[in-house]
């Protein structure tokens, strides 16, 4: 019985993981990658992981996901175009590290023997978090401190070039603007000046729309 | 039949190999950033196997971690993406080769 859902889940989730590969519309990548995680999500059930199962479907399927197919809609991503092959030469190496795969498996396959079974409760929520808040304690508020940076440097990334607010106002035509007010990295005093040719590259150096200026 | 611990090993790395395969061959910036989410998954895989066989909440443990570090890559990382559509106009791997925005 759980070899048939073995085998099921395997399935879908190889089958899953090669249209990952295979699409060219990343917002087909993404619906297969979630059938990935949920396949994956139900094997782990098999392998009595019940909470780790669920933080897959959560976190992964959900809370990730929904951040990549957030952007693949902001930036309207258009079809991958078909090129050239420009891997030719990669070919040879392509089949021997097949070949080593293969291998691989067939030795895993043969070698690697089940330890005897013990009846236990490791896949439960409470051994979880009892280890998790005791023993390892130091790698659970690293983690915090790893998030907290990853919140910040999100932030700093994807913030637009300037540092006016985003109600500033463009003065039309050429002019010239202190670096410290184009550039985020340079010294808040710093007062060298930045050329530019026309309203359309001021606003651009400034992260303001040029419509607003339109509009006034 | 009860599955077997090798079995499961086969499909880690299977998956994992599929996950390379895509972060070679694909171009598109989203898209390899899909198959290393791949790539971690099919470790993640491998984790739960062990901890499952061998009895060890540790391996659970870890996988947890990892996913936290996954969601982290995925907050830096989409925010690398968009600042760099920003700047380029694409999202093509081949197009972003200079390091500076």
């Amino acid at each position: 019985m759980l070899a048939l859902l073995f085998i099921l889940f395997a399935g879908m989730a190889i089958g899953c993981a090669l249209a990952v590969v295979a699409q060219r519309n990343p917002l087909y990548n993404a619906i297969a990658l979630i059938g990935v995680f949920i396949s994956l999500a139900c094997l782990y059930v098999t392998l009595a992981a019940p909470f780790i199962a669920a933080v897959q479907v959560i976190v992964y399927a959900g809370a990730i996901m929904v951040l990549v197919v957030f952007v693949i809609m902001l930036l309207n991503v258009e079809h991958e175009e078909r090129r050239r092959n420009r891997l030719k030469f990669l070919v040879p190496a392509a089949v021997v590290l097949a070949a080593v795969l293969i291998a691989e498996v067939a030795f895993m396959l043969v070698s690697v023997t089940n330890p005897p079974p013990a009846v236990s409760n490791i896949g439960l929520t409470g051994s979880i978090g009892a280890q998790l808040f005791t023993r390892y304690l130091l790698p659970f508020e690293i983690t915090s401190i790893l998030l907290l940076m990853a919140i910040v440097g999100a932030m700093t990334l994807a913030r637009r070039g300037g540092l006016l607010s985003s109600d500033a106002r463009l003065i039309p035509g050429v002019q010239q603007l202190p670096l410290s007010m184009v550039d985020p990295r340079a010294a808040p005093d710093d007062l060298r000046l930045v050329e530019t040719d026309s309203s359309e590259e001021a606003a651009r150096l400034l992260g303001v729309d040029p419509r607003d200026t339109e509009r006034d | 039949m009860e599955p077997q611990l090798s079995w499961y090993l086969a499909l880690s790395a299977i998956l994992f190999t599929i996950g390379v395969t895509g972060v070679i061959i694909k171009r598109n910036v989203i898209a390899m950033f899909m198959c290393i989410e791949l790539m971690l998954n099919a470790v993640n895989l491998t984790f739960v196997a062990f901890a499952s066989f061998f009895q060890d909440v540790i391996g659970q443990l870890f996988v947890f971690i990892v996913m936290t570090v996954a969601a982290a890559e995925a907050a830096v990382g989409l925010g690398i993406i968009i600042a760099i559509f920003r700047n380029r106009e694409s999202l093509d791997v081949d197009e972003a080769s200079i390091l500076k925005l």
